[in-house]
């Protein structure tokens, strides 16, 4: 692949991910919701299944901002796709993630004061809350690099 | 008092008659990263502002300066 072709194929990528971001953050917070919404105590093989992916979703996306993503790339586009921006928008983004999930567990902490609260309840609220603010904080700053100059 | 990071890479890019993205390739970086700096939103390392300054044909110093 010549060089011209790589950063056109980074750039097509980076523009798609920084799309891709917020609708991901989306997708894992309705997840949420129906597991909130028919949350029956978890027993049933469906809710098995739907834990399931949760947990299997979660995990992508958590190792995906860990190391950038994009794994079946080309090692060059991988390169460019976490060049010296993106790797400071990603650190920005756990940064952002660190304090909503800090902030998410003093919620809680209040809460089941008041309420009762499920450990499951709790791990998937603050797993939620923490990679929900990582992906919508690193889109936003994606999206905002990409404006034209 | 806040201090900020100006440069010259649009003006010198411009002399050359280079395009973001012909500069982003020379220098081994997206065009986001050479729009970004050249906005003045993000600060590049040592390393990449010596390489955008090799690759423009001037010293670091010529290239970016600090502004009070």
């Amino acid at each position: 692949m010549t060089d011209r072709k790589v950063a056109d194929r980074a750039e097509h990528l980076s523009r798609r991910r920084a799309r891709m971001l917020p609708v991901l953050a989306i997708l894992l917070l309705v997840q949420q919701g129906s597991f909130f919404t028919d949350h029956p105590g978890a027993d049933r093989p469906v809710d098995q299944l739907k834990i399931s992916a949760w947990l299997v979703l979660s995990a992508v996306i958590l190792l995906a901002l860990w190391t950038g993503g994009s794994w079946l790339q080309p090692k060059r586009v991988r390169e460019l796709l976490n060049d010296e921006t993106t790797q400071v928008h990603r650190t920005q983004a756990f940064r952002v993630a660190f304090l909503a999930s800090m902030m998410g567990c003093i919620f809680l902490y209040f809460l089941t004061m008041f309420s009762r609260v499920e450990t499951r309840e709790a791990i998937h609220i603050i797993l939620t809350i923490g990679l929900s603010a990582a992906l919508i904080s690193f889109g936003v700053l994606e999206r905002r690099a990409l404006r034209d100059g | 008092m806040a201090e900020r990071l100006a440069n010259k890479l649009k003006e010198r890019r411009g002399e050359l008659g280079l395009t973001q993205a012909e500069l982003a390739e020379r220098v081994g970086v997206t065009r986001k990263t050479v729009n970004t700096v050249e906005n003045g939103v993000f600060t590049p390392s040592t390393t990449l502002a010596i390489k955008l300054s090799q690759a423009l044909g001037l010293s670091v110093e010529q290239l970016f300066w600090i502004e009070r």
